[in-house]
């Protein structure tokens, strides 16, 4: 998968989180925005349910990997900082595969 | 009519869990190390170490390929092995957490994103009541099922977002293979401390499964019941 392949799926996970979502918590679909942590739009909850639709149509795609990672809640250096580096994290965890 | 996936599905207590969801008309997935002996129309056995890691990842993606959803789990595989602390190996020590714990863990995290699909979803572990007897000879065992224990009420915490119930079932002693090795003498002590100082049927589990598995039992996680009056 490429970059801008592995970003459309994240935007198209955070369209799904949205739909449950309240009209003033919606989380703006843009590769900057903050998921976990300061100023992250996802509690731990939402996290976690937003990596599992990632995961999921990772597997329609028959792309069988975990996200999890032991720094998921590092303020320093988590994956799930924000959107860009979420994206980076599939990156590279695809690679390794 | 559920689709339920029941680990060491091939013999013993999971086996007549199998059969008691398949003639309430459910879909029964079973996971075993080995081949089942069993058969049926609406049950299908898949062989998975759930303390193997790959294996457990690739009965779940085998499960979401055929059924897409699940609607509820019970982690039924364990290994008991009876022996004094100084004398029991390291090495079956790690079994008994790898398969009891481990094994548990792992299939509660695969889960998740099955459960999510189903309207009632429910997860039902199995601990015992060496739990809370304390009982000697079953460091290994106690220790495993007391985290499996812990994990129960964690995840029916971090879980009830999804509308997950987690609960745990302690079984007093029941005549399985679980027990076969443990003397006749022992067991009689053990029964005659519950308050019900009977031996319990797998029927008496098979009814609190019911019992978690019921939509009317939404508000019911984090519990577990021990069997016999043994609190």
């Amino acid at each position: 998968m490429t970059h801008n392949e592995i970003q459309s799926l994240v935007f198209a996970a955070l369209e799904l989180t949205n739909q449950s979502r309240e009209d003033d918590a919606q989380v703006p679909i843009a590769s900057d925005t903050p998921l976990f942590g300061k100023q992250g739009h996802l509690d731990s909850m939402g996290l976690v349910a937003l990596l599992i639709d990632i995961e999921d149509m990772l597997q329609d795609q028959d792309i069988h990997i975990s996200l999890s990672d032991e720094r998921a809640m590092s303020a320093a250096n988590s994956p799930f900082k924000n959107v860009s580096t979420l994206v980076a994290h599939i990156d590279t965890l695809l690679k390794g595969e | 009519m559920h689709h339920i996936l029941v680990t060491g599905a091939s013999r013993g207590l999971g086996l007549s869990m199998v059969e008691h969801l398949l003639a309430q008309g459910n879909i029964v997935l079973g996971c075993s190390r080995g081949k089942s002996p069993f058969s049926h129309k609406n049950y299908h056995h898949f062989e998975a170490d759930v303390s193997n890691e790959e294996q457990v990842n690739d009965l779940f993606i085998k499960i979401r390929k055929s059924f897409k959803y699940i609607d509820v789990l019970i982690n039924n595989a364990g290994v008991a092995r009876m022996n004094a602390f100084a004398l029991t190996p390291f090495k079956n020590m790690r079994e008994t957490i790898d398969v009891n714990y481990a094994g548990t863990f792992m299939c509660c995290q695969k889960a998740i994103s099955l459960l999510r699909k189903s309207t009632n979803p429910r997860i039902i572990n199995m601990s015992t009541v060496a739990v809370p007897m304390n009982l000697e000879g079953e460091a290994a065992y106690a220790a495993s099922k007391s985290a499996v224990e812990s994990l129960t009420r964690v995840l029916a915490k971090e879980l009830s977002s999804f509308s997950i119930t987690c609960n745990a079932i302690g079984p007093s002693p029941i005549a399985t293979d679980l027990i076969r090795g443990v003397g006749e003498e022992k067991i009689a002590r053990l029964v005659k401390q519950q308050a019900i100082p009977k031996m319990a049927q797998p029927e008496d589990v098979l009814n609190l499964i019911d019992f978690f598995v019921k939509p009317e039992s939404h508000m019911i996680t984090g519990q577990i019941i021990y069997l016999g009056g043994i609190s």
